[in-house]
Parts: C-alpha cells; structure tokens; sequence
C-alpha cells in the first residue's frame, strides 16, 4: 500500500507547546476507508514550535492495524503486545520471551516504585493503549484492582474483554474503545495509570501526558514505556536527514506521528507540576526482540498467519529490520518515564 | 459493560462541564454471576459515586435494588454480611458487578451526544468537532 507520509519533514524537532492540537478535518471519502488502499493524509507544514496535529485518518489506522493484526500476533505471542526485558545475551524460546514481557511489567512497576502493601497497592488502574488487555488482566490479577483499558480498537476490546472473562478476571477488568487524547473518565480517578508502548502512536505528546495526569488521582503514579528517538545534542536542532528518513518508514507502517526524545517527555512532566520525574534508557534491555519476532514471522506458522491477515500487518513484518537498524544506529531509545501526580493540597 | 465501568465513564466533549454521569439506557441487559471478593469492593468503595450507580440501577428498572443514600461502612462490612441474602454488600455486589449491559448507549447529560454500547463495549470516541 502507497502510504503517503504521515510526517512532515522536521519530525524530530517535536517541542511541547502550549497549544492545543488542532485537529485536520477528516477527508470525506473515511466512510469507506477500510476498504480504500491508501488513507489520504493531510500534508502539513509546522513550525517546530506548535503541537503537531494529528493527521487525517490516523486514528483510523491506528484502529484498523490493530483490528487486523491483533488475532496474529495474539496466536504467536500471547496476549502482551510489548517487548521483553532481557539481560544482556539472553533468550531463546518463546518462553523466554513471554516471560521477558511479563518482566517488562515488573521492571517498570519496580522503576516507578509502586507499592504492594496492602493500603497502599493501587486500587484502580487506567491501561492507556491497551491493546487486548495483557498489561490490564496481569495488573488486576497482581494488585487484586480494577483496570480499565482504553484501545481504538473494537476488535481488541472485544477480544480482551473476552480473555478476562475466560480468565475470571471479568469483575476486575473492562476494556473501551475510546481516545488516549480525550480519556473518558473524570479527573483523578486512578491510583495507577499504566501506557505501555503506546505513547508512540499519540500525535500530541503533551495532551497525551497531560490527560494522563488528568485521570490521575493525586499521588498517584504514571508509568510511561514507549519508543523515543534520541536525545537531540545541544548544537542539533534535528535529527539527521538520514535519521528522518528511517523513521518515516518506521511510521508509515505502523501509524505512527511524529517521534520525540525521552528529554521532551520529561519537559512535559515537568511543565505539568509533575513529580518525581525519572527515566532511563532500557534500549539495551529489548534488544532480543525484534530479531525474535522477526525469526517468529519467517516460522510456517508466522508466514501463513501473516499472508491470510492483511497488507497492514504484512507491511508491518516488512519494517521490523528498520527497527532493529534504528536501534543498533542508537536513534531508537526504548524509554520509561514515570512520575507521580501531587498528593491534594 | 458492568455498572462498575459505567460509574467510571465520563463525556469529556469540549465546552461540556457537567458530563458525569452519564445516562445509561439500556436495550439488551443480562445479569452472569460472580464470586463475592470484599477485599475487592472495598478498595473500590471509596471511589465509586453512589448517587451514579443507583442512577444507573433506576434506568435499568431496578429501584428497589440499592438505598439512596450508602449505607455505612460497617453496615456494609460487618461479619458475616456477604452470606445474608439481601445484605448491602450483596446488593453492592449484585449492581457493581453482576449486571451487563449488552447494548444501549450512554447518554451525555449535558449536551445529549450518545455514545454506543455494542456488545457489551461502550465506544467514547469524540468525534473532530467535539475535542
């Protein structure tokens, strides 16, 4: 599928700004857009300065790659949509890895320093970008809480809300379809706030982490794991034309705005009244996975699944080198900031 | 979705300021059965709007099922209370979380806009004028 850019060309740039996104009015061909082999994006030109809006159809591609790939992935992976957290040289079977993901939540609970004790262990939980609910069952089941996960989805809230209640998790857990951007709950409602890998597909990074701390319930903790591009060097105001150009194709594939660096995360935390900021690098911690997807795509199994899912899914196996490039080029940082929500006044 | 999830859900459409709770109406609703946790319910209590949740009860034609008023704490979890049929705490149980609405919509109180319920999943998606 021709997928026309989604970026413009100074994606790197990406500084919070104080505006609110302005939405592009959707083209009036979307009704049919499932069905249409490119989504037409409005091409934009923005200054560095101002929130990047989010491009025509982005929400739909965001719901219909999922909606597509989700059953693929599930059948090969299980029900974590995240990479694993590895020390380094480890892995080799797929229990290796689905144990690596269930590390991946520990490790980044264990970052944020969530309490387990029994007064002080999280009581409700948001899972933002929930894909089918594999972070939102394990936290329920974890700290005996209820989660609520919102996707774009339909199909992975569906098939999510199905696994919980396979699981007799159905009390603790229920998925919606609904906009990381515009959170369908009021202020302060959760203990925890959880996005794991989602953060990439938000086109207004600021309004994302500010609706995080929105729903957050003071005090509470905000755990964000997602994809960033380096930090930019004092001297750069962008990233390398080279560097620009991988990831566009990287985001082609998988509807993915414009990236930013873990920095411009921690300017936005701090900018919100956030606090205890804190972040680290764990690119070298993930390194395992994409090679272990790429070797799950290529098996009999991988293979046949992918030809029968779709073009997006099978584009999206096709960009999965360019990751592990971007990684290996020190562009991609696989990143966790977390912080907490000011106990009320 | 459970009356758990409804009482969590909000009309965050622009410009709009009362948008909880939201009306529930109801065209397919089912009750499934699931074990009483007290641990459960009462690290929930403290979050959950009483008001919205017998609102939701009424909607669906329940009105004798919870009190206007929550009743205490120590009525709802005294010793015992969760074997006695007809207790608070079974009743807090029975609408939290043994109630399914399978489709219907939400309904924002201020502005009207509905939100579908379809099997069971509601879907909040704003639409472009409304962010």
């Amino acid at each position: 599928m021709s997928q026309p850019a989604l970026l413009h060309s100074h994606s790197a740039a990406f500084l919070p700004s104080t505006s609110p996104s302005r939405r592009a009015s959707p083209p009036a061909s979307l009704s049919s857009r499932r069905r249409r082999r490119g989504v037409v994006m409005a091409a934009s030109s923005t200054s560095t300065a101002e929130a990047t809006p989010a491009p025509a159809g982005l929400k739909e591609g965001i719901a219909g790659l999922y909606d597509e790939s989700s059953g693929v992935w599930e059948s090969i992976w299980g029900d974590h949509m995240h990479h694993g957290f590895y020390d380094s040289g480890e892995a080799a079977s797929m229990a290796d890895h689905r144990r690596a993901q269930i590390r991946m939540i520990e490790e980044a609970l264990a970052f944020a320093a969530v309490p387990d004790d029994a007064t002080k262990k999280p009581k409700t939980i948001v899972d933002v970008g929930c894909g089918i609910g594999g972070s939102s069952r394990y936290l329920a089941n974890k700290y005996g809480a209820q989660c609520s996960g919102i996707t774009l989805s339909p199909v992975q809230a569906e098939r999510g809300n199905a696994l919980a209640e396979a699981q007799g998790l159905s009390d603790k857990v229920s998925l919606q379809v609904a906009d990381a951007l515009e959170q369908p709950f009021p202020d302060g409602q959760f203990d925890l706030v959880w996005s794991m890998e989602s953060g990439e597909h938000m086109p207004d990074k600021r309004k994302f982490v500010s609706e995080l701390a929105r729903v957050a319930a003071p005090g509470g903790t905000i755990i964000i794991v997602t994809w960033c591009h380096r930090n930019l060097e004092k001297s750069e105001t962008s990233l390398k034309p080279d560097e620009l150009n991988l990831l566009k194709r990287i985001c082609n594939a998988y509807y993915l705005p414009d990236w930013c660096s873990p920095s411009d995360y921690v300017n936005i935390a701090k900018s919100l009244s956030l606090e205890d900021i804190k972040t680290a690098d764990w690119s070298e911690n993930v390194a395992p996975f994409w090679p272990a997807v790429i070797r799950s795509a290529l098996t009999w199994k991988g293979l046949t699944s992918l030809l029968r899912s779709g073009w997006k899914t099978i584009r999206g196996a096709l960009v999965m080198p360019l990751m592990i490039d971007g990684y290996k080029k020190g562009l991609i940082k696989f990143t966790i900031i977390t912080c907490r929500k000011p106990e009320a006044a | 979705m459970r009356l758990l999830t409804h009482n969590m859900l909000a009309s965050n459409i622009r410009g709009v300021t009362a948008g909880y709770p939201l009306k529930l109406e109801a065209t397919n609703w089912c009750t499934k059965e699931v074990d009483l946790n007290a641990d459960f319910i009462r690290g929930l209590l403290p979050k959950i709007d009483w008001r919205a949740l017998v609102g939701a009860t009424r909607a669906l034609g329940l009105p004798e099922l919870l009190p206007e008023e929550q009743p205490a704490e120590e009525e709802i979890f005294a010793e015992g209370a969760a074997d006695v049929e007809g207790s608070a705490i079974r009743r807090i149980h029975h609408a939290l979380l043994e109630i399914h609405v399978q489709q219907g919509a939400l309904v924002c109180p201020e502005s009207g806009r509905t939100f579908p319920i379809d099997k069971g999943i509601p879907n909040m998606m704003l639409h472009e004028d409304e962010v």
